[in-house]
């Protein structure tokens, strides 16, 4: 079974021009259409019906660059592993704990924490827009030199966007809980 | 999913819940988190600097009935050891005895870090106290 870059006609790279895949995706799309195929023998109507399916999912999973890194990275054998609690980004540790004692006072019925609460989620928001940032410079990086160093990274700093991404939703959750 | 009656009995009635003042040179602090569900884990130990002997354990810990039930027993523990004995601890001593599933094994994990923290910033403390006194 062929990647989802093959299966576009893409270059395996991480930097990819969106305008692009979206004209080859409908270009094989209309190529294997299943009604294309409708009269052909039961084989070739299968085969169509498998690339169409495929095609989707390639294309769903590339247009997104946090997916397609996410991809790249299990095509490599860099896959989301069991994380280790060094993992977490110990200078967000203070400010995450800070954050529970004050989901804790909400859910307490102390709604006096809401501002405090607004406040860490609008800061938890930058730090997801910095993290999302550093993609396509490590994006250009892996492309240019494949190191698995840079990989590497971009594990990192898709581990830390889930991570501050669990907490952003975590927050917006109760605050709505308490509205 | 069902709990031992062991990490119930720790879940509904924690040990050792509060925390210390950080600044205390006789206290270490250790803070971790589990990236994947989001738990956070506030372990502290009051040490006696003349025997070493650990005096206090206090934590505070979000997450689920097992991260909690294995920060208690941890603070249970660590009353009245040395600090070596307490980085002796291991993660799967706490998996024992609380019988934990194999999904839940990773707050064990995090109990034996938080350990480890807290011991590190008591020696971090200690030794920055002793180069002190030993410049004056």
């Amino acid at each position: 079974m062929s990647g989802y870059f093959e299966l576009l006609g893409l270059p395996p790279a991480l930097t990819l021009d969106a305008a692009e895949l979206q004209r080859l995706f409908y270009e094989r799309s209309r190529q294997w259409h299943p009604d294309r195929f409708a009269r052909k023998p039961e084989e070739e109507r299968q085969r169509a019906l498998d690339l169409s399916s495929r095609l989707n999912d390639a294309y769903r999973t590339l247009r997104d660059p946090v997916q397609r890194a996410q991809y790249v990275l299990a095509q490599e054998g860099l896959d989301a592993g069991p994380q280790r609690s060094a993992d977490v980004p110990p200078e967000l540790l203070e400010e995450v704990f800070e954050l529970n004692m004050a989901l804790e006072e909400l859910r307490g019925g102390d709604i006096s924490v809401r501002p405090q609460l607004e406040a860490a989620r609008a800061s938890f928001l930058g730090m997801l827009a910095a993290a999302e940032a550093r993609l396509p410079e490590l994006f250009a990086a892996w492309d240019a030199a494949r190191r698995r160093e840079t990989l590497a990274e971009i594990r990192g700093v898709l581990d830390r966007r889930k991570y501050i991404q669990n907490l952003v939703n975590e927050v917006e959750k109760e605050l709505s809980a308490a509205a | 999913m069902a709990y031992s009656n062991k990490v119930l009995d720790h879940y509904n009635h924690p040990r050792n819940v509060g925390s210390m003042d950080k600044s205390d040179p006789n206290v270490g602090t250790g803070m971790v988190g589990a990236p994947e569900c989001g738990d956070v884990m506030k372990l502290q130990v009051k040490v006696n600097p003349a025997t070493g002997i650990i005096e206090e354990a206090k934590f505070k810990t979000f997450g689920c009935g097992s991260a909690i039930a294995s920060s208690s027993l941890a603070t249970e523990w660590l009353h009245g050891k040395t600090v070596d004995e307490a980085l002796a601890i291991k993660n799967t001593d706490i998996v024992n005895e609380l019988s934990l599933p194999p999904v839940k094994i990773h707050c064990s994990v995090l109990a034996e870090d938080a350990i480890k923290a807290a011991i590190a910033d008591y020696k971090k403390k200690t030794a920055q106290n002793a180069d002190a006194v030993a410049a004056n």
